[in-house]
């Protein structure tokens, strides 16, 4: 008696046995031998740097489809698709305008080749007893820190199985930005438990931010917000926090996160420039998300778990803590520049309608 | 004797440059570089002008310029006064690499006594996004004995 009698199994797997007998009788289909001729014989030749997604996204493999593909499976651009195949209805977005940047294929390979990660690549060994406030005011920064990292792997993460598979770049890109994230939060929370301190106060301020970049109505205004002015904004307290460092750990910390922070901001003003030349009269829905973030951004940059460790360290102690916060008084000038300059190169003129000051004018506020 | 090469010079870059190629594992590791980066060096006398341009795990080209409009239109520049650019490669020289307050980022951040600009911000924003490899680059002068120009 056969031990596959007809009826025990369920029609998908009577389907499937059926094929494996014709095998075992030596009869294979091999159609897919023959299929995609349009696509076979492509030739790829490696760079000096490797092999990049943009060597072998060339001719054929290279045609990036305005409307993705309608056929909403999850098969790569440029094989064959089956007739067959199921459409699966979560690929939402399909317009290549929705999240297309010319650069994300570039980023993504500089992603991948720059990773590093928080066990090895920081010299935890270089670690020093510091002074009780200094050590508070590092532990702040970094609780701070990786609250707002936890939102910038949310975003993507958001928005990334909802992408049409076509744009593998963008969709690729994405990826490796939700594992920077990652790494950015394990790394400043590591820092924080790891010279005898621990986290301190989460930011309220923050969280208005935060939830902007969650509850944003589609993708494009969510990237503007974080990717644009959230991730620029951090990535010059990155900077800040290299030039803060008491230590070699957290310079190796922060010249490590800059270098990713730099990548996100650079897909963001990409993003929104190839998004605006095509849907110029959408600037207006960009303007309105800004408007939400500049306010929120002026509550948090002032918030005391905010500037008051940063101020604390660039005084060299609590002592000197109205000198520091004197000193780098300059910074948020400093992110309001880069912010309106990264615009300008999207195509979007903010500064008429920038809601927050320029500048803080911090001595006259004193006087 | 120790032979000394002079900063500024294109000579000075270009040791830089082959230091890079004996040193490409480790510049494998942080990642590649696509950028060109313009050294600015102010005297008393004159301003002189470097390009450095990275692709990949190399230096492709090192080039003297008459003025800044002849860099590649996609640049940053570093730039600072000759006594700020010898104070780094001393400190990178005297202890094989820059203490805290002699990194790039750190010399910049405050736009003084370094500054760093380029054409848009997102050519500045490069010199954030290759940070690493670019620090690298620089203490390599721990190993180029370096006389300045006065």
């Amino acid at each position: 008696m056969s031990k596959y009698p007809p009826g025990k199994y369920t029609p998908a797997v009577e389907v499937g046995l059926d094929r494996m007998r014709e095998m075992a009788k030596g009869n294979f289909d091999l159609k897919w031998m023959q299929s995609n001729p349009a696509g076979w014989g492509h030739k790829v030749t490696p760079g000096p740097a490797g092999l990049r997604l943009r060597d072998v996204d060339t001719g054929y493999y290279g045609n990036v489809p305005e409307h993705g593909s309608t056929h909403g499976s999850m098969a790569p651009r440029g094989c064959e698709v089956p007739p067959e195949t199921k459409a699966l209805p979560m690929y939402t977005m399909n317009e290549m305008s929705e999240v297309w940047a010319e650069n994300a294929g570039l980023l993504y390979d500089e992603a991948v080749v720059r990773q590093w990660n928080s066990v090895t690549d920081v010299p935890w060994d270089k670690l020093e007893k510091l002074p009780d406030d200094i050590e508070r005011a590092v532990c702040q920064m970094c609780t701070g820190l990786t609250e707002v990292e936890f939102v910038a792997g949310d975003m993507p993460a958001k928005w990334l199985h909802k992408i049409n598979h076509d744009f593998h770049e963008v969709k690729l890109f994405l990826a490796s930005q939700i594992f920077d994230e990652a790494r950015h939060l394990d790394v400043f929370r590591k820092r924080a438990l790891a010279n005898g301190g621990g986290l301190l106060m989460a930011s309220p301020g923050q969280e208005e931010l935060l939830a902007a970049i969650l509850e944003a109505p589609d993708y494009t205004t969510a990237s503007a917000l974080m990717h644009i002015f959230g991730e620029g904004f951090v990535l010059t307290l990155f900077r800040q926090g290299e030039f803060l460092a008491p230590t070699e750990v957290e310079k190796a910390i922060f010249r490590l996160c800059m270098q990713d922070e730099a990548r996100h901001v650079a897909y963001g003003v990409k993003h929104l420039k190839y998004f605006l030349e095509r849907h110029p009269n959408r600037a207006e829905e960009v303007h309105k998300i800004l408007d939400i973030g500049e306010q929120a951004i002026f509550t948090l940059t002032l918030e005391p778990q905010t500037s008051e460790p940063r101020a604390i360290l660039a005084g060299g102690g609590l002592a000197n803590i109205d000198v520091g916060a004197q000193r780098m008084a300059f910074i948020y000038a400093k992110q309001v520049k880069e912010y309106l300059r990264r615009l300008e190169i999207a195509g979007l003129n903010r500064e008429p309608r920038l809601t927050i000051p320029k500048e803080i004018p911090y001595e006259d506020l004193a006087a | 004797m120790t032979e000394t090469t002079l900063f500024p010079s294109k000579q000075w870059f270009q040791a830089l440059a082959r230091l890079m190629d004996k040193d490409e594992s480790a510049y494998r590791d942080l990642g590649p570089l696509e950028c060109t980066m313009v050294v600015k060096v102010d005297t008393d006398a004159a301003t002189h002008l470097y390009e450095v341009v990275f692709e990949g795990f190399k230096v492709q080209s090192v080039r003297e310029l008459k003025s800044l409009a002849d860099a590649k239109p996609e640049h940053f520049v570093i730039e600072a006064t000759l006594s700020i650019w010898r104070e780094m490669i001393e400190n990178i020289r005297a202890n094989a690499g820059p203490d805290l307050t002699h990194t790039l980022n750190y010399l910049t951040f405050p736009d003084d006594p370094m500054r760093v600009s380029g054409p848009d911000q997102l050519e500045v924003d490069a010199f954030y996004r290759y940070n690493q490899s670019l620090q690298r680059f620089f203490n390599a002068a721990a190993e180029v004995p370096t006389a300045f120009a006065s």
